[in-house]
């Protein structure tokens, strides 16, 4: 009979998951029709990027042969789809390689400076938010509010910008390009990230406090929390054991949205900071037109964010009782 | 009577409130009345020197081609002004309203509208935008729509995060058995315990469309010349920045100012007097 | 006359254009013996997956700059954009038509297989396959045929008379393969570097090539070449000593790099220009009251003075700049003058037009340039939209394909390779799709005469009829600024483009 409480604590998120992962799929094919669709709006395609100002159109007709291209739309989607099915992202149109080689290159970038903007910004945001919800209208809660707003007051290649003036050219203490050494020194490590992690925190950690101290502060104004006041709860024991609990819906989807952003909008940091990552490997494939190579950075980022929501969702029913039975 | 109200509430604000409300004041005047005001066409070639100081002539000194500051910064309050607060209120409006009703509606309506909106954020926004904006071109009204569809998706989370979770409060629940219609629950009984955190997002939504607009034209996708949001004012006028020209400051305080003003006043009003 | 490139003549000419560069490179250059040793880091203003070690597919800065690293051509330009001896030691034609040429002894490539005459006809001739996808294949049309005369000797024959072959042979596109070389996933070429480490999009690291062909070179033993777009980040990473050199610095920067005692600005005039192209085949753009209109209301003082900070020519809406030793100095300059531009608008009826100019930033300074345009059309009553598209598609959507758009044309080595591609009717890429039968005449006889005088009087009329009739306003030359460290030293300007016309990497060494 012991069992049976811990099943049921599990069922639910077990059965979410499985359901989630079906969908998954759903959702990859219907980002992957997304892309599919509107990157055929685009003018021009992949054999005129490539030959640029000087092209004949002889030779354009030949590279569109060679790549393809004079295959009609539906032909060459299912094709592409067919490789995928079977874990192959086919060849890039432009740089005559396998996507999965130009994919390789970059996804440990991205995923090195996503966890570590994560690493540093989630933290600090719980810090802000909790502390800033608990002494609420008071004056920390001003000073940090001031502080989270101003954070994101300005334009992140601004930010940017300025911090790389200063740390960079003024004083010399940090380099002003993320170029990362083969086998880096833990001190080369901390110096080229340093910058790239400072500014994508500074976005990231703004929202994420907000909503943490939002969404605690919602809980603190429902009625268990003074009658468990008035029962002499303690405070921490409150916070931590009760009012987190119920508030981390809206927390751990905020967080989903964070870091996906992190993942996949470091377009501003990554190009400042000639920071070689999958967000601008995507922008240069919808500039030459790469279909296939612009597919999988699409299919990359949709798959971080739904697992990101997944693992949101799982944390949120596991600590939420009301959302168990679901 | 509701003007009153409206006055007395705005008298009962926190300083930060009051502080907030007089800076999106200032904006929302100087978007109305700016252009008129402008001591300049904002195209016009006035000044023979490039990122002039402060001058009688010039009071915020000239741009990187010797156009008067001011008054490019007074048209550009306007555009972001108005730009911003059309897709924010796009944004909100759909993103909530789907979100109520994936919450309220039939199981297959909900996962429908999530795994649209999974599809749609899934795509990183300024990337999104950036093809857009190479499909579509980049006039005002594309611009705003573009902006607003890229804000949808995550405004519908959170609100159907914070809409699930009431759906399951006792109180709803309640109303479901007193026999309350779908719209009903999902405007009287959900939708006001969702206004506070809500006001949070949309204040920073608001933030972030300034500044994703401002992005935007950093990736050099912005309004078409000579019109210029003030996200693009600080972007072209960003080779100014080493030798601190007021033609990168006037326009990046300006965005400052507004971006933590909206946020101020929805902080204050959203304090105290919400049911 | 006959046409002679060769070792023994040149040294003289070799010698002058280095010793002029030197000096406009900088003290640095003049003072001191080339050290040999040294690492440095360099960045272009664009990378992506499309970078290439094909030299036949370069179509960057940055794509050029690898290739001259790797590979040799047969010719090399000089300061004055004259082909000099390289791979090849003589060049000989009497009618430039058929043209010999020996090459040097004992040249290796890096796997070590010596150079032959077999090599040097594939490199030439593969560009006429379009599968191929060179980037110069309608020059190479005029390559009719080449054949082994010697084991280091061939002749190359072309369909007319070209003077200029030797120059146009020291293009990066031309450079020499190996022969039958189709997969260029390595780089084995006769440069002065070998290949290291190549991540499209990301880096290119060369090292010192010990069996260099010149005896001393190069100097440097490692070279990282990486692109940094934004202009400020580029500019920034060069200050806090990140990177040693870059080009395309802002002329708004150029304050800011001079004001340090560590760093430098070499100013490169060339004939980059960006222009505004009307085309034919509109009603409106055809109107030759309404061109003459758009070419008066061009302010060049201000494009010069604002867009440019002074690092720009005033240009006179013919392409060859005062630089070049074929300019036509006798054509007066067209002023800015509204109230003519406004006349010549009435008596075309066309001052109620509304009409979009399509700019992108990869036009160089073109949206400032339409925004200039604007303004001024305002004040005269003419209503221009400026339509600001991304730089992707630009070319292939844009680019000539509608009645008002800016184009953007680097210098060419050649007179004759900007009138043949740009201005003869029958080119794809006559930008206006005018059709002036003198100007194709006179391009013909230029090309067949082999008096270099007469030759440049003949280039003297075809820029006046440009001026005159063509379809398009180019206000400036604008010139090219790169930034580097002051201990990297042994640079001239090559006024083809940036680095040393993109071949610095065999010149430049570290004064550490």
């Amino acid at each position: 009979m012991s069992g049976a409480p811990a099943m049921s604590r599990w069922r639910g998120p077990l059965r979410l998951i499985v359901k989630r992962i079906g969908l998954a799929f759903l959702t990859l094919f219907l980002v992957s029709l997304v892309i599919f669709t509107i990157s055929g709006l685009l003018p021009g395609d992949a054999a005129q990027e490539v030959l640029g100002q000087s092209a004949t159109p002889e030779q354009v007709a030949a590279l569109r042969h060679e790549m393809g291209l004079d295959q009609p739309g539906p032909v060459r989607y299912a094709r592409w789809l067919q490789g995928i099915l079977v874990g192959d992202p086919g060849q890039s149109l432009v740089a005559n390689k396998p996507v999965a080689d130009i994919i390789a290159e970059r996804l440990p970038n991205t995923l090195t400076l996503a966890a570590l903007a994560a690493l540093v910004s989630v933290p600090l945001a719980f810090l802000i938010g909790i502390a800033s919800a608990v002494a609420r209208g008071r004056k920390l809660d001003r000073a940090l509010n001031i502080l989270t707003l101003s954070m994101v007051a300005l334009p992140e290649f601004l930010v940017a910008t300025i911090a790389v003036l200063v740390f960079a050219v003024k004083l010399l203490w940090l380099p002003s390009i993320a170029l990362i050494p083969k086998d880096p020194t833990l001190a080369e490590f901390v110096r080229a990230y340093a910058m790239p992690v400072m500014v994508l925190t500074v976005g990231v950690v703004a929202q994420l406090a907000r909503m943490v101290r939002a969404a605690i502060i919602a809980e603190l104004d429902r009625p268990y929390v003074e009658m468990a006041q008035l029962k002499g709860v303690g405070r921490s024991r409150l916070i931590f054991r009760h009012v987190l609990p119920n508030a981390v819906g809206p927390i751990v989807n905020a967080m989903a949205l964070s870091l996906s952003y992190l993942f996949g909008g470091a377009i501003i940091v990554e190009t400042i900071f000639s920071y070689p990552g999958l967000a601008s490997l995507m922008v240069n494939a919808v500039t030459s037109r790469d279909m296939p190579l612009l597919q999988a950075c699409a299919m990359i980022f949709c798959a971080a964010y739904l697992l990101l929501v997944l693992i949101a969702d799982t944390v949120a029913i596991l600590a939420n009782p009301r959302l168990r039975q679901g | 009577m509701k003007r009153r109200s409206l006055l007395r509430r705005a008298g009962a604000l926190p300083l930060s409130g009051k502080i907030g409300l007089a800076l999106v004041g200032f904006w929302i005047l100087a978007a109305i009345l700016g252009p008129l005001v402008a001591p300049y066409p904002p195209g016009a070639f006035v000044s023979e020197e490039v990122f002039a100081g402060s001058t009688s002539q010039f009071w915020f000194g000239s741009d990187f081609l010797g156009r008067d500051v001011l008054s490019r910064l007074l048209v550009g309050a306007r555009l972001t002004m108005g730009l911003s607060a059309i897709a924010v209120a796009i944004a909100v409006a759909l993103g909530t309203g789907l979100a109520l009703t994936a919450a309220v509606g039939p199981r297959w309506l909900d996962e429908l509208l999530s795994r649209a909106m999974d599809t749609l954020i899934s795509i990183p926004s300024k990337i999104f935008a950036l093809v857009l904006v190479a499909a579509f071109g980049s006039s005002v009204l594309l611009l705003t729509l573009i902006v607003a569809i890229t804000y949808v998706p995550g405004n519908f989370r959170i609100a159907r995060s914070l809409a699930v979770g009431l759906a399951r409060l006792d109180y709803v629940e309640v109303a479901r058995a007193r026999g309350e219609g779908r719209i009903h629950i999902a405007l009287v009984e959900m939708l006001p315990n969702m206004i506070r955190p809500l006001c949070a997002d949309i204040g920073l939504r608001f933030v972030f469309i300034v500044l994703l607009l401002s992005g935007l034209s950093f990736l050099g996708l912005g309004l078409q010349p000579p019109e210029a949001d003030l996200g693009a004012l600080v972007r072209e006028n960003v080779s100014g920045l080493a030798e601190g020209a007021l033609a990168i400051m006037a326009p990046a305080v300006a965005i400052a100012s507004l971006t933590v003003g909206v946020n101020l006043l929805i902080d204050a009003a959203t304090q105290g007097n919400v049911k | 006359m006959a046409n002679v490139i060769s070792t023994d003549l040149s040294r003289r000419m070799l010698l002058g254009g280095l010793a002029a560069g030197m000096t406009v490179g900088g003290a640095s250059g003049v003072t001191g013996r080339p050290k040999a040793g040294g690492r440095i880091r360099i960045a272009s203003t664009n990378a992506s997956t499309a970078d290439t070690l094909d030299p036949a597919k370069g179509s960057t800065a940055t794509d050029y700059i690898r290739h001259y690293m790797l590979y040799s051509g047969l010719t090399q330009f000089d300061g004055q954009l004259r082909g000099q001896p390289g791979l090849a030691d003589r060049i000989v034609s009497q009618d430039n038509i058929v043209w010999n040429i020996r090459l040097r002894r004992g040249v290796h490539f890096h796997n070590g297989k010596p150079l032959t005459a077999e090599d040097v006809i594939f490199s030439l001739l593969r560009h006429r396959d379009p599968a191929a996808g060179s980037k110069v294949k309608t020059v190479a049309d005029q390559f009719a045929g080449a054949r082994q005369t010697g084991p280091l000797e061939l002749q190359l024959r072309l369909t007319g008379p070209n003077p200029d072959l030797p120059a146009i042979l020291a293009v990066s596109h031309f450079l020499i393969v190996e022969n039958g070389r189709r997969d260029f996933s390595k780089a084995n070429g006769t440069g002065p570097y070998t290949l290291h480490e190549f991540a499209p999009g990301i880096r290119t690291i060369v090292r010192k090539n010990r069996n260099y062909w010149k005896p001393g070179r190069p100097y440097l033993d490692e070279i990282e070449l990486i692109a940094i777009p934004d202009e400020i980040s580029r500019v920034n990473a060069l200050l806090s000593g990140d990177v040693q050199m870059v080009n395309a610095i802002g002329p708004g920067s150029v304050k800011r790099v001079r004001a340090t005692s560590t760093h430098s600005i070499m100013e490169i005039p060339s004939g980059l220009f960006t222009n505004l192209i009307m085309r034919r085949d509109n009603p409106v753009t055809a109107n030759p009251d309404f061109v003459l209109a758009m070419k008066y209301l061009q302010d060049r003082e201000l494009i010069k003075r604002a867009l440019f900070r002074g690092f720009a020519t005033i240009a006179n809406d013919q392409p060859i700049s005062p630089a070049d030793p074929n300019f036509n100095p006798h054509i007066p300059q067209r002023p800015f003058d509204p109230d003519r531009a406004k006349f010549l608008l009435k008596r075309s009826g066309l001052l109620g037009v509304r009409l979009p100019v399509y700019a992108a930033p990869v036009a160089n300074a073109s949206i400032d340039m339409g925004t200039v345009l604007q303004e001024h059309a305002a004040q005269i009553g003419l209503k221009l939209a400026i339509n600001r598209v991304p730089s992707d598609g630009y070319w292939a959507t844009h680019w000539m394909r509608h009645p008002m758009t800016f184009g953007n044309t680097n210098q060419r080595p050649t007179t004759d390779m900007m009138f043949s591609l740009f201005f003869q009717s029958k080119a794809p890429t006559n930008e206006t799709g005018w059709n002036n039968a003198r100007f194709d005449r006179l391009l013909l006889e230029a090309r067949s005469t082999t008096d270099a005088a007469l030759r440049k009087e003949i280039y003297g009329d075809m820029q006046w009829i440009i001026h005159e009739h063509g379809g398009l306003a180019i206000p400036t030359f604008i010139s090219l600024l790169d930034g580097y460290d002051r201990r990297l030293k042994g640079m001239f300007p090559i006024p083809l483009g940036a680095f040393m016309g993109y071949n610095f990497a065999e010149h430049a060494w570290w004064d550490a």
